[in-house]
Formats: C-alpha cells, sequence, structure tokens
C-alpha cells in the first residue's frame, strides 16, 4: 500500500528457486515494477513477507539494505547509464561505490564488457552508443558484481524486435550462469518465444504462474 | 573508509563546486562571517577597554565626622569583610585636602583661606568587579559610622548594561549569521544533489552505503564554509592591522587590542563558525533532499 492509499499488490504468494528464469507480465499498473521493487528492498511492503537468501528483507534494517543490493543485479527500461562517463566507467562505477580494490576493477569490468560484447567499445560515451548497446551496458554493470539475482524491468521496452532478442540472448546466457532472472516485460514476442515460468499479474493480485507460459496463456 | 575512496569522493566534492553557483555561495559565508569577526572584534575591544576602566572603579566611603577612632578602624575591617572587596584605604581628611589642593592646581588658591578643613575622613575601596560596585556600596550604607557612600555609580551602570547589549547584538548576529550561512549552503548542497541525482540514484541501486553516497555533499558544504569564512577572516584581520597601525600613530591613547595570540584566536574562530555553518547547511540538506 502506497501512501496515499494507493494498493500496489494484494494477497502475492509467489515462490521462486535459485537459477529460475521468470516472466512478470500484466497490464500496466498491474504491479509489476512494484513487486520486482520489493525484492531489491526498493519498496517495502506495508503488510507481509520478503524472502531473499534466507532472510525477510521486508524486515531488513537500514544499514543492511546496502548490502543485498549488493547480490542483486537491477536492470531498467531506461538503462540508468551515466551520460559523462565512458562504458568502462560507468562499470567500473557500480564497483567503486562498493569500494572494490582497484586491481578487482580492472579485473572484473573488462569480463562483465566482454560477456555482454562490449568490450571493443569500452571508451565509448553512452550517447555514441545504439539503444540495444547501452542496454548491454547496463546489464554489464548489473552482473559486473556477480549477483545471484538480475531484476530486469521492461529491458527490451526501449527496443526494436531484434535488438530485444539480442538481449533476452544475454540475459538467458546469464541465467545459464546459475543466476536466477526475473523480468518484467510487456513483450509479448519475447515471452512466447522463450517458453519460460510466466507470472502474471493483475490489479496487484498473481492470476497465473504457468511453469513453460506464453505471454496470453494457454486459452 | 578506505583512504583511496576518500580521495575518490573528495574530488567529486570539488567537482561539483565547479558544476554548482558555489562562488556565490562563499561569497555570501563570507559576508555572514565578515559580519560576525567584525561585531566580534569591536565588541572584544570594548571589553577590554571596559575592563581596564572596570578596574579603576573606586567606592569612597565618608565618614561621621563624631565617630570615635576605634569605630572607624572596625568599619574599616567590616568593608574589607564584603564579598568584593580587595582592598580599602584609610584617607584621613587632611589628605583628602591635600589631594583636593593638587587636583585643582591653582584654581585651588581658595582652599588656603579656610579656616578649618570641611572634607571628612574617608575609606577608599577596591573591587574585584565594577558590577559588585552597586551590591557592595549597599552592604557598606548598612555599617555603623558611615555618612556618604559615591562610587560613580551611574557610568559604572552605563558602562556595564552597554556591554552586555553589545555581546547581546553580537550574539544575535552571529546566530543569524549562522542561519543565513546554513541556508545558502543548504541550498547550494540541494543544487549539488538535484545535478547529481541521477548518479545518486544509481549509487543506491548498486548498494553505496548511505556514509558513502552523504560523503561528498557534506565535504562539499565544509569546504564552501571554510573557504568563505577563511576569506572573512583574512578581510578582517587586514583590516584590523590597518586600524591598529593608524590608531597607533593617531590615537595612542586608546587601547586596542593587537596581541597576535588573540586574532589567531579570532581567526580560528571564525574559521571554526564558517565550517560549522557549512556543515549544518549540508545536513539540512542531506536530511531533506537525499532520502538515503
Amino acid at each position: 500500500m502506497y501512501a496515499g492509499g494507493v494498493q500496489a499488490l494484494r494477497g502475492v504468494d509467489l515462490s521462486i528457486d535459485k537459477g529460475e528464469f521468470v516472466f512478470v507480465v500484466g497490464p500496466s499498473g498491474a504491479g509489476k515494477s512494484t513487486l520486482l521493487s520489493m525484492i531489491y528492498r526498493g519498496t517495502v511492503p506495508t503488510r507481509g513477507q520478503v524472502w531473499v537468501a534466507g532472510r525477510n528483507i521486508a524486515r531488513l534494517r537500514w544499514h543492511e539494505v546496502p548490502l543485498l543490493r549488493r547480490r542483486i543485479g537491477i536492470v531498467f527500461q531506461d538503462f540508468k547509464l551515466l551520460p559523462d562517463r565512458s562504458v568502462y566507467d560507468n562499470v567500473a562505477f557500480a564497483l567503486e561505490v562498493i569500494e572494490t580494490s582497484s586491481r578487482e576493477i580492472a579485473k572484473r569490468v573488462p569480463l562483465a564488457l566482454d560477456m555482454v560484447g562490449l568490450a571493443h567499445k569500452a571508451q565509448a560515451m553512452p550517447d555514441e552508443l545504439a539503444g540495444g548497446e547501452q542496454q548491454r551496458v547496463a546489464i554489464a554493470r548489473a552482473i559486473v558484481n556477480d549477483p545471484f539475482i538480475v531484476i530486469a524491468d521492461e529491458p527490451t521496452g526501449n527496443l526494436d524486435p531484434d535488438t530485444s532478442m539480442d538481449i533476452m540472448d544475454l540475459l538467458c546466457d546469464i541465467n545459464m550462469r546459475g543466476t536466477t532472472v526475473i523480468m518484467a516485460t510487456h513483450n509479448q514476442l519475447v515471452v512466447d518465444r522463450l517458453r519460460r515460468r510466466v507470472v502474471q499479474l493483475n490489479d496487484g493480485a498473481v492470476v497465473r504462474d504457468e511453469l513453460r507460459g506464453g505471454y496470453c496463456g494457454e486459452a | 573508509m578506505k583512504l583511496r575512496t576518500m580521495a575518490m569522493l573528495g574530488g567529486q566534492a570539488l567537482r561539483s563546486l565547479r558544476k554548482t553557483p558555489a562562488l556565490t555561495s562563499i561569497m555570501v559565508v563570507m559576508a555572514c562571517m565578515a559580519a560576525v569577526s567584525l561585531f566580534a572584534v569591536f565588541a572584544v575591544n570594548l571589553t577590554a577597554i571596559g575592563s581596564q576602566l572596570q578596574s579603576q572603579v573606586q567606592i569612597r566611603v565618608f565618614l561621621d565626622q563624631n565617630a570615635p577612632p576605634d569605630d572607624k578602624e572596625a568599619l574599616g575591617r567590616s568593608i574589607k569583610a564584603l564579598p568584593g572587596v580587595t582592598k580599602v584605604g584609610y584617607v584621613p581628611k587632611d589628605e583628602a585636602l591635600n589631594r583636593l589642593r593638587l587636583q585643582m592646581g591653582e584654581s585651588g588658591f581658595f582652599l588656603s583661606d579656610l579656616e578649618h578643613n570641611p572634607l571628612p575622613d574617608s575609606f577608599d575601596v577596591s573591587l574585584a568587579r565594577a558590577e559588585d560596585a552597586r551590591a557592595v556600596a549597599d552592604g557598606i550604607w548598612k555599617l555603623k559610622g558611615v555618612s556618604d557612600v559615591t562610587y560613580g555609580q551611574k557610568w559604572v551602570d552605563n558602562l556595564v548594561s552597554a556591554l552586555r547589549v553589545l555581546w547581546g547584538i553580537t550574539g544575535v548576529v552571529a546566530c543569524l549569521a549562522l542561519i543565513g550561512a546554513s541556508l545558502i549552503v543548504s541550498n547550494t548542497i540541494r543544487l549539488s544533489v538535484f545535478a547529481r541525482r541521477k548518479e545518486i540514484e544509481i549509487m543506491k541501486l548498486v548498494g553505496a552505503t548511505d556514509g558513502f553516497i552523504l560523503f561528498p555533499f557534506v565535504m562539499e558544504g565544509l569546504v564552501i564554509g571554510i573557504v568563505g569564512s577563511f576569506a572573512a577572516a583574512g578581510l578582517v584581520a587586514a583590516g584590523y592591522l590597518g586600524l591598529v597601525t593608524w590608531v597607533e600613530s593617531v590615537a595612542s591613547f586608546i587601547p586596542i587590542m593587537k596581541d597576535p595570540i588573540h586574532m589567531g584566536f579570532a581567526t580560528i574562530g571564525t574559521v571554526a563558525f564558517g565550517a560549522a555553518a557549512g556543515l549544518a547547511g549540508s545536513a539540512i540538506s542531506v536530511r531533506r533532499y537525499l532520502k538515503v
């Protein structure tokens, strides 16, 4: 329940196993982003529990929140890159702010950029990149700290179908390495093509939870 | 926090200072701190002059002419026993007349024509603090054998209350300057937070601690406060040194303070006050706009 009385989610009972790939679908305002936000403690539920890696994070103390977020990679539709920093620096930023050593940064950033296929554009600035490439940088930043969950909130929302599928391939690769991926999306094409677990929300409630579902369900 | 991290965050704070209207803030902080310094310098000097004058304050106690000598001695002891009294000197009436003659110089010729000395015996009473003059005088009045008590009551009271008012005004100016400087620093930090809101959002999402996020903004406020107040202290010190030189050459009888220890303390005090204003300004904005 948000201040102002808007009830974003109600009666959600959901369990996601380690290493799963889950699509969260539903119309705008269904509560997809709020659900994802609860996993990284961007939103605290007014009632109920959110268990992540064996801890109820709804009861997490404020100084423990950064430690939780260091173990979660987050990707957004609008990329959230810093325009005045190079690709390399954008990815390194995620490690710098958690006080990782320079040596470790120099080791991990090229690996992350290599994984998303942007090692050759490390010195480019974000505005010199296409949308798909910018999203790859955002993904590199999300995975550079080896998170156990990657949360992606409409990561293909600003991309054309081909680029969207490239991004999905990348997220599948990350998932194949054992990282749990939870992705909110409106993109019917990718949900239908990948056939992964689909959790459908409507008006704040889970109305469908299908193991190898499509965007619109079996009906 | 690691040294490397602190250096990085310090660099961020300095970069941020270049992007926000920090120079305006520094000028305003400087003006506020200069006002406080000027008032403080004025008040300190007047207090010093006041202390010097106060140390010269004496109560004169005139004795009942018919009192026997033993009573006069007892009265002297009683006065000495009063709280706040440091010294009691007996002035026989002949000595009083001599003093009067000396004071009047050539105009005192008529004193030679007097058939008998009209002045009474008296005590000169020295005090530890001029503020106690009224209380001590009241105490003396209650003693036996006293015919009159004088102590330049009016000007002592006026001086004490004028100094109190001056320090009060200095306090009010200091409070206003602290509020003004804090608000301007707070506004600069708010702009700085706004300019870096995207960066802050990402920092939070990737797990930066609150301290890590806050540090550059606190540093920024501190730097504005220190630079502004240091400039103010420099200006006031330069102006004051000029004034000291001028006073010494033109009106050397005015006791103006000029020792380097006091000047050093004044500079350190101003800079510390400015730093406090900077920190207070940062704290206001960080609490309000940086909901970490």
